[in-house]
C-alpha cells in the first residue's frame, strides 16, 4: 500500500505532448471519420487507447472489465463524434476522457447490482493489514503486502456507491481538480465537494469496522 | 475536550488510510498494459461499433411502423364503436317496427291499400288460375 500513484501514469486530460507537424491533429481526423474516412478513426483509437485502458484500469482490477470498458468508451465516441465541438471542448482528449469516466460509473453502476464481493470475507490477513496501517507501523513494500492490499482496497471500495468512488479516484489519484470534475460528471462544483466530503466519511465508516 | 481530540485525530489517521486505499485500489497499470497490447482490440471495437450501427437501424426500421400503429389503432377503435352502435340503433329499430306474430306470417293480409292501387289494371286472378297457370308453365318446360 505504500506505493504512491505514478504521476507519470496518471491520466492528464489536457492535450498531450505536440505531436509532430506531419502528423494530423485530433480534430483534422475527427473531421474525417465525419467525411466517412474510418481509417482516421483507427488513428484515434491508437493514439488514446492506453489512456482510456488507464483510466478503466483505475476502477476495476480484471482484465475483462477494463476491456468492456475501453471498447464502450470507444463506441460512444464513434457516434457522438457529429456531437464533438472544439470550441466547446479543451480537446479531444479531455472530451474522451469524459466518455471514458462516464463508462467506467455505468459499469460501476451496473456491478453495484451484482456485488463481487462483501465485507465479511475480507480475510485475517487483509484484517491485520489494516489494522497495522491505522496503528501507522507502516507495511512492507514487498510484492505480497502490496497485493494483499491492492485486492482489500477494492473490497473496501465495492462497499462504496458509484459516485463516491468516482469523485475519490478522480481526487486521490488522477488528480483532477473539483472544476474539471464538475466538468466531466456534468455537476456543479458544489455537488462535487459535497459528494467528495460524503465519500471520505464513507470509507472513514467502513474502515472504523477494524478498530 | 480531549475525547474531540482523540476523534479528530482518529479521523485523520482513517482518512489517509482511506486515500491509500484509493491509491492502492488504482495502482492497476498491468492490466491497463495488456488491455492496451491486446493485437485485436481495434477489431473487436470496430465489430461493436458495426453492431451497434445495426441495432439502431434496426431501431430506425420500426419508428415508422410504430407511428402508423400508433395513429391507425384509435381510428379503427372509432369505427368499431360507430359501427357497433349503428348495428345496435338499426337492430333495436327493427324489433320495434315489425311485431313478427304467427297471424302477421300466415294469417290473411290487409290487401287493401294492393287493390285500390291496381284497382283499374286488369282484376286479380283468383287462386285456381294462378295454380293453373303455373302448371301449364312447367308442362311446358318439361315437354321441350
Amino acid at each position: 500500500m505504500g506505493e504512491m500513484a505514478d504521476n507519470s501514469d496518471s491520466v492528464n486530460v489536457q492535450e498531450s505532448a505536440a505531436q509532430p507537424t506531419d502528423e494530423p491533429s485530433d480534430l483534422e481526423l475527427v473531421a474525417r471519420v465525419r467525411q466517412g474516412h474510418d481509417e482516421a478513426f483507427e488513428e484515434l483509437f491508437n493514439r488514446h487507447r492506453r489512456r482510456v485502458s488507464l483510466i478503466a484500469s483505475r476502477f476495476f482490477r480484471q482484465h475483462e472489465q477494463v476491456e468492456e470498458v475501453v471498447q464502450e468508451s470507444f463506441t460512444k465516441a464513434y457516434f457522438a463524434l457529429g456531437d464533438f465541438s472544439n470550441a466547446q471542448e479543451a480537446s479531444f482528449a479531455a472530451w474522451l476522457a469524459r466518455i471514458a469516466f462516464n463508462s467506467c460509473y455505468d459499469e460501476l453502476r451496473r456491478l453495484k447490482r451484482r456485488p463481487e464481493s462483501s465485507l465479511s470475507n475480507i480475510s485475517e490477513e487483509e484484517s491485520a493489514w489494516i489494522n497495522e496501517q491505522l496503528r501507522a507501523k507502516g507495511a512492507g513494500d514487498d510484492v505480497e503486502t502490496a497485493a494483499i492490499a491492492r485486492d482489500l482496497a477494492g473490497k473496501l471500495l465495492s462497499r462504496l456507491s458509484p459516485e463516491d468512488r468516482m469523485v475519490l479516484v478522480m481526487m486521490d489519484v488522477e488528480g483532477l481538480s473539483v472544476s474539471e470534475i464538475a466538468k466531466i460528471n456534468n455537476w456543479s462544483s458544489s455537488k462535487v465537494k459535497v459528494r467528495a466530503h460524503r465519500a471520505r466519511v464513507s470509507l472513514r465508516r467502513v474502515l472504523e469496522r477494524f478498530l | 475536550m480531549a475525547g474531540k481530540k482523540r476523534d479528530n485525530a482518529l479521523d485523520e489517521r482513517l482518512d489517509r488510510l482511506g486515500q491509500e486505499v484509493v491509491r492502492a485500489s488504482a495502482a492497476n497499470e498491468a492490466e491497463a498494459d495488456a488491455v492496451d497490447a491486446q493485437p485485436f482490440l481495434y477489431a473487436r471495437v470496430r465489430a461493436r461499433i458495426a453492431a451497434e450501427r445495426e441495432r439502431r437501424e434496426e431501431g430506425e426500421r420500426w419508428m415508422p411502423l410504430l407511428g402508423i400503429v400508433w395513429r391507425a389503432v384509435p381510428a379503427m377503435a372509432m369505427v368499431t364503436v360507430f359501427a357497433f352502435v349503428i348495428f345496435w340503433s338499426t337492430s333495436m329499430s327493427t324489433r320495434s317496427a315489425g311485431n313478427l306474430s304467427v297471424e302477421s306470417l300466415l294469417g290473411t293480409r290487409d290487401t287493401g291499400i294492393e287493390q285500390a292501387v291496381f284497382a283499374d289494371s286488369q282484376p286479380l286472378a283468383s287462386d285456381d288460375e294462378v295454380l293453373a297457370t303455373i302448371l301449364n308453365e312447367d308442362e311446358q318446360g318439361v315437354s321441350r
